[in-house]
């Protein structure tokens, strides 16, 4: 497979989890120094599958997320947006 | 936008499972093999070779939080009358792991029996905290329940008072 950056895996990732895969949105923002926010957008009807009980799904998107920049150094957040 | 690199998602479980843990590995910079087997019950995906580390995580946090993905993500195609565990695993990260539970509960066993009080276990998950109950049901001597919430949820094995 060819490289999967850290947003093209969360794009991956909440289309998974959807109803509405087409309107999974990831936007790359720079924060400064080796720091990267993505936020993520899915549809209203879909917050609650991307967040999870207690926030559980949120957390293990994050988890992932981050273990995917490791070897870059870059320290990435991910923002849902409600 | 970022450019996607990703492929579509398959409508079946274990192909979606195959197609997240390929991007999994590619985003994490692994060139491993990736397998899903499926059976009656179960989905299980693994990524073997050597270079691991990173996909399980500290504390296995990140395998954990793969495994939940593919969960959540095989889930929502699957015939609900035949609901199937998802497994994921890192080389023999798994049966390594289930060995050290079932080890962690002898131990506790011992302590409570020999101290005739309950013993506490680190917090775990509840796939990692049933190895443990499986692992010493047959034993007559103590009995095992959990207490805390998720995600502190412990394991505590205590001595069965007799007479």
């Amino acid at each position: 497979m060819a490289e999967v950056t850290p947003a093209a895996l969360l794009d991956l990732l909440a289309r998974s989890l959807v109803d509405e895969p087409d309107q999974v949105q990831v936007t790359e923002v720079p924060e400064g120094e080796g720091e990267l926010v993505l936020e993520l957008e899915v549809a209203e009807d879909d917050l609650g599958r991307v967040i999870g009980r207690g926030g559980r799904v949120a957390n293990a998107l994050r988890s992932v997320v981050r273990a995917s920049a490791t070897q870059s150094g870059q320290r990435i957040l991910v923002d849902i947006l409600d | 936008m970022p450019e996607s690199t990703t492929p579509p998602l398959p409508d079946d479980p274990a192909g979606r499972v195959e197609v997240i843990l390929e991007a999994v590995a590619a985003a994490l910079g692994l060139d491993e093999p990736v397998t899903v087997t499926e059976t009656d019950d179960e989905i299980r995906g693994v990524i073997g070779g050597e270079e691991v580390g990173l996909l399980i995580g500290k504390h296995g946090q990140t395998i954990d939080a793969v495994q939940l993905l593919c969960h959540q993500a095989a889930q929502r195609v699957m015939d609900p009358d035949s609901r199937k565990r998802v497994v994921v695993d890192a080389a023999d990260y798994r049966e390594r792991r289930n060995e050290s539970l079932r080890r962690q509960g002898d131990v506790a066993a011992e302590e409570a029996i020999a101290s005739g009080r309950p013993i506490e276990l680190e917090p775990m998950s509840s796939a990692e905290r049933r190895v443990v109950h499986e692992h010493l049901r047959d034993r007559t001597e103590i009995e095992t329940y959990s207490e805390g919430d998720e995600p502190n949820r412990f394991l505590v094995v205590a001595p069965l008072v007799s007479g």
